[in-house]
């Protein structure tokens, strides 16, 4: 599924098709089977999470029944908090806040092609390596190490299960080799069923306030609403762009997205307030990074598991389409 | 691997070796495992010695950390790598950066989202002054939702577009930090 | 003649912080010529630091995290760490205050982000699940690495106890005294060359007995 993922990615973007002849212990295999496993395979797991000082234990639930897959991700924290996705709408839900985040996915199948998919032309952009590990949870591991060849992307390291290709470990690094976040499981079971029972949510959300933050659209591949993004960082690309409403913003806010084959990074672009320019923001969220400034009165935020000079460089370089109005504020 | 070369291995663990004989043994040690081996058990003597009980480093752990070493670096470690407070080295390069994008300062903050819109000051950033960052009117891009809430949006509809391993270390980090926001810095440049 | 340390570990102050910067100190001569190597990308002179250090890294670890069986990744992740800063060793201090400090930062990073786990499953798990997860959490711990250091320990004690005197009264000066080879000339009264040659031949009369536990 993965690789036909790649395929077709591949061919959109008028690019060579994956060699017919792949070994079959080369890195990007490993990559390819492991985003087979996650997305196609039953499993139930335990992990905790850790980025610089702070680690959260967290369960994640994957159940496919009939092609039709649910996840549900559980903070085991005391937080309650926990997100549920089916092929529909994505569910935040932030007992803390009394707040329901509702993400609608049911689009058209372009979506496919936005997702990044380990294809050829990565090696371009990262040095792929495969090793035999030690023993990760009892099972006999492969190391797959994804080391950025630039400043502008992010490292990985993967424990992958050597007969699932899943991964029991995983470490986001820096340039510099620092790990920057990593998951790594307690438990992990791959049952043949799991009821769909374990992948409801079990916070009771009656009171809370749902928040529709997406809408329904089409994605298009083409540039949305008269904005782009200048000059990117090498090897980042224009790859879906969409509407996404916000509650308190009057108009559907302009959602671009840029992928390197492995990271992406989400461009939106908000209607600026009232009170004149903000100052620019950069935060930290683990191994995401968010930049925000204003151009032309409109607040624009980049977003993604890049680096802080990734996000910058991107939403800094965002401009109105010229020979198109850029979108009005409506107020 | 001869008595001599043994003796200038256990002179070299004490600091007594001269130097002229030291470039050459470390050569040596370089070429030779079985030599860099009797180096460790030479130290495990000692360590045994010093601080009876406890535990003791397995017998491939060296060598574990030795490819560690090897495959996570390539070339001679920089001046620029982690230092032992990871805090002020994550902190340091925003600050470059800041400056060479021109703005006046920046100042590097931690913040506890929501809790009041707590702020506290990073200790051990320097050498900007504190900065009176109005972190509400930050916040104000939409005023109906908090700023937190927005940055969950964007990152839960973000997550969608990332591969399966970067989608759930986003949506997890969704989860676990609230939005997560640990570090935040503000940039001001001198036209405001 | 010194006596063996007491068991109670009380000496650990002395030799902990490895602050052997006693003037003449030529242990850190040796550490800052090795680092100094490494800087310029040989890692088999940090390999060499490695091979030092790693007993004492790990037994402060493992204290910091009363958890031994993770203590080896935690000392791993330390001295990849202190590789990656070497180039900002800058010789303030010896060496080993350097990585000590940088053990005990990783060590508490690593309580900081498990000191909740066990709560958090509490929280979330039914007692079987709970039980499950423990004994998963221990797989990794290993009687016989426990019975190794054991018997390492006793194999060197014996072994020194059966030196001749004036090996061993030189390698416990040494080892557990600090003193300089030119102290325990003096102390010993002979030649500097003397004491050098005796040192080694404690050390490979110790070695004769340790290395068949360890190959």
């Amino acid at each position: 599924m993965a690789l036909r993922h790649a395929r077709v990615l591949v061919a959109a973007l008028g690019m060579a098709i994956v060699p017919a002849l792949q070994a079959a212990d080369s890195p990007r295999v490993w990559l390819e089977r492991m985003t087979e496993s996650l997305a196609t395979r039953n499993y139930d797991g335990l992990f905790t999470h850790s980025a610089g000082e702070q680690s959260e234990a967290m369960r994640i639930l994957h159940r496919v029944e009939d092609g039709r897959s649910v996840e549900r991700l559980v903070s085991l924290d005391g937080s309650g908090r926990e997100l549920v996705r089916t092929p529909e709408e994505v569910h935040a839900y932030l007992p803390d806040r009394r707040v329901v985040l509702v993400e609608p996915r049911k689009e058209d199948g372009s979506l496919l092609k936005a997702v990044p998919a380990p294809g050829p032309e990565l090696e371009l952009l990262y040095e792929l390596e495969a090793r035999p590990g030690h023993r990760v949870l009892g099972n006999e591991v492969r190391i797959v190490d994804v080391r950025p060849r630039d400043q502008y992307r992010y490292g990985y390291r993967l424990w992958l299960a050597e007969d699932t290709a899943m991964p029991l470990r995983s470490a986001v690094l820096d340039g510099d080799g620092r790990v920057i976040e990593q998951i790594q499981f307690t438990r992990l079971e791959m049952p043949a069923h799991i009821p769909a029972s374990a992948v409801e949510p079990s916070v009771d959300a009656t009171g809370y306030q749902w928040i529709r933050t997406g809408r329904r659209g089409n994605v298009r591949v083409a540039a949305v609403a008269g904005w782009r993004v200048r000059q990117a960082p090498p090897g980042f690309r224009l790859v879906a762009s969409r509407f996404q409403t916000l509650p308190g913003v009057p108009v559907p806010v302009p959602h671009l997205i840029l992928s390197d084959g492995l990271a992406s990074v989400s461009v939106f672009i908000e209607p600026g307030p009232p009170s004149g320019p903000i100052p620019r923001e950069l935060a930290t969220l683990g191994s995401a990074n968010a930049y925000t400034t204003t151009v032309q009165g409109h607040v624009v935020t980049a977003v993604g598991e890049v680096p802080q000079n990734t996000v910058r460089n991107i939403a800094s370089s965002v401009v109105p389409e010229t020979g198109a109005p850029p979108l009005d504020a409506g107020r | 691997m001869t008595d001599q070369i043994k003796e200038q291995i256990s002179a070299l663990l004490d600091g007594e070796l001269p130097q002229n004989e030291m470039n050459l043994l470390v050569r040596r040690l370089e070429r030779d495992a079985a030599l860099r081996l009797a180096f460790g058990r030479y130290a495990l003597v000692g360590e045994v010695l010093r601080a009876p009980g406890g535990a003791l480093a397995s017998a491939g752990f060296a060598e574990r950390v030795s490819s560690a070493v090897a495959a996570g670096v390539s070339a001679a470690p920089s001046a620029s790598a982690v230092a032992p407070s990871s805090r002020r080295r994550r902190a340091t390069p925003m600050i470059g950066a800041a400056v060479a994008a021109g703005t006046l300062f920046a100042a590097v903050l931690l913040l506890v989202p929501e809790q009041g819109e707590q702020l506290q000051q990073a200790r051990s950033v320097e050498p900007p002054a504190p900065v009176a960052a109005d972190v509400e009117a930050t916040g104000a891009a939409s005023p109906t939702l908090a700023r937190s809430q927005r940055m969950a949006a964007y990152l839960v509809a973000h997550g969608e577009y990332s591969t399966p391993i970067g989608r759930r270390n986003v949506w997890t980090g969704v989860l676990a930090n609230d939005p997560g926001i640990t570090r935040v810095s503000y940039e001001f440049s001198e036209a405001r | 003649m010194p006596n063996f340390p007491p068991p109670d570990g009380s000496t650990e102050s002395h030799d902990e912080r490895g602050d052997d910067s006693r003037p003449g100190s030529g242990l850190e001569k040796t550490d800052l010529e090795l680092v100094k190597r490494a800087q310029q990308g040989e890692r088999s002179a940090f390999d060499l630091l490695v091979l030092r250090y790693q007993h004492r890294v790990i037994k402060l670890v493992a204290r910091l995290l009363r958890d031994p069986a993770e203590a080896e990744d935690v000392a791993q992740e330390a001295f990849v760490k202190a590789y990656r800063a070497l180039g900002s060793f800058r010789g303030d201090s010896a060496f080993y205050t350097w990585l000590y400090r940088i053990a005990v930062n990783t060590a508490r990073n690593a309580m900081a982000s498990r000191q909740r786990r066990p709560l958090d499953y509490e929280a979330d798990l039914g007692e079987h699940e709970q039980a499950s997860v423990q004994s998963r959490l221990r797989h990794v711990d290993t009687p016989e690495a426990v019975a190794l250091s054991d018997e390492i320990q006793q194999t060197v004690e014996r072994a020194i106890q059966e030196l001749p005197e004036d090996l061993r009264t030189a390698i416990l000066l040494r080892e557990v005294e600090g003193l300089s080879y030119e102290e325990i000339a003096t102390a010993m009264d002979c030649p500097v060359g003397t004491v050098r040659s005796r040192i080694f031949r404690a050390r490979e009369a110790v070695d004769r007995n340790l290395k068949p536990l360890l190959d």
